[in-house]
């Protein structure tokens, strides 16, 4: 079955033909966030470039998130369309895990970090092994000093990937032994290691959704919203004493 | 730090356009600190001009963001409903930082999360004048 998996989580935007296993086409940008303008005719590109229709898919593929807000809600948002009228299903793959494919077929622990900003990572934990990607840690919220417990305590060394894997490498690199840093082609997040996780969930028995079942998922910053819930505590406190004063 | 004292809404709008928009680059963010009638929507409609845009400018209360189509962008932000981290995460907030100017009416209500090196505009009343005083980032 052919997958067409979207990838519009962060920065970049990308989409992916794979089949069993296979890439067999792929288009990509990286030049700022107009995903909303850029997707659509990037896909029907690539699918011409392949010789390809939309109706060969048998699946739709998407980053679910965590990542960028509005990123999240165009990929998402462009998989539910497309399923609904090719009437097929979709499968969202948290974009962690997509990362992690990158390194499907090689060895070693992968830990993708991308940047939630206000000192927080997006991260999880993986390991490269026997061909496939298994899961160590869930997908959360963390600051980097966490995430440096974490991997500090790794018997083994760690690939950073991800839009936060130069941050966290470079905060990092003294404290945790044998960190390495992925090179730049492959470290951020491509629309066919989503297609690639997909078919590994399907594989594990993983069930696609109807389109409509379909759901981004956000994942929260419990840290970062109890410092600003503080702060503005703080400044509602603030004028409240000004009130007072007058 | 940049100080000036307006005695109307055309002057606000005037020093905005003249004294501070040239000086703003793509990635500098503008937080406001003026409650209610201060100047804010009127100074950024100055930045508007000041950057070389023709869209009307309004307060994004509803919207919660406009934006102004110049070079670089204007992204007009209003946090007076944002109550917590996650309102402002789905206001889309990060995605617009870096992308353009940000301006940020009620800054106040996202302290904790605006970018190091914010400029921060504070207009304070005094009958029919306004002080605006500009601390950061090129002023």
């Amino acid at each position: 079955m052919k997958i067409l998996a979207l990838d519009t989580s962060a920065k970049s935007a990308s989409a992916a033909v794979v089949e069993n296993g296979e890439i067999l086409a792929e288009s990509a940008v990286n030049t700022g966030l107009t995903h909303s303008q850029t997707l659509m005719p990037m896909l029907c590109g690539m699918l011409d470039a392949a010789r390809l229709r939309l109706a060969d898919a048998g699946l739709i593929a998407v980053s679910r998130g965590p990542g960028s807000f509005t990123g999240i809600r165009i990929g998402i948002g462009a998989a539910k369309g497309l399923a609904q009228g090719l009437s097929i299903p979709c499968l969202g793959v948290s974009t962690l895990e997509g990362l992690a494919f990158l390194y499907q077929g090689l060895a070693g622990l992968v830990c993708p970090v991308m940047d939630a900003r206000c000192g927080q990572v997006y991260t999880a934990l993986f390991s490269a092994e026997n061909g496939g990607i298994a899961r160590l840690r869930e997908d959360e919220a963390l600051s980097i000093e966490t995430l440096c417990e974490i991997l500090a305590a790794c018997d083994a060394p760690v690939t950073l990937v991800g839009d936060g894997a130069c941050l966290a490498f470079r905060a990092l690199r003294d404290r945790v032994p044998g960190l390495l840093l992925a090179p730049p082609q492959l470290r951020l997040q491509r629309a066919a290691c989503a297609g690639l996780a997909a078919e590994a969930a399907l594989a594990s028995g993983v069930q696609p959704v109807k389109p409509g079942e379909l759901l981004p998922s956000y994942l929260r910053l419990p840290q970062a919203e109890r410092e600003l819930n503080r702060k503005m505590q703080q400044h509602s406190n603030q004028n409240q004493n000004m009130e007072d004063n007058k | 730090m940049l100080s000036f004292i307006s005695h109307s809404p055309a002057e606000t709008e005037e020093f905005a356009a003249s004294a501070v928009a040239p000086k703003l680059r793509k990635g500098d963010v503008l937080a406001f600190r003026g409650g209610l009638g201060a100047g804010k929507t009127t100074f950024t409609r100055g930045l508007a001009r000041g950057l070389g845009s023709d869209d009307e400018v309004s307060s994004p209360t509803f919207a919660l963001v406009h934006e102004y189509a110049c070079d670089p962008p204007l992204y007009h932000f209003d946090m007076y409903r944002i109550t917590g981290f996650d309102d402002l995460y789905s206001t889309g907030f990060f995605d617009y930082l870096g992308n353009g100017v940000l301006a940020i009416e009620w800054s106040e209500n996202i302290e904790g999360a605006l970018p190091d090196g914010a400029i921060t505009v504070t207009l304070t009343p005094d009958g029919e004048s306004r002080t605006i005083t500009l601390e950061g980032g090129p002023f």
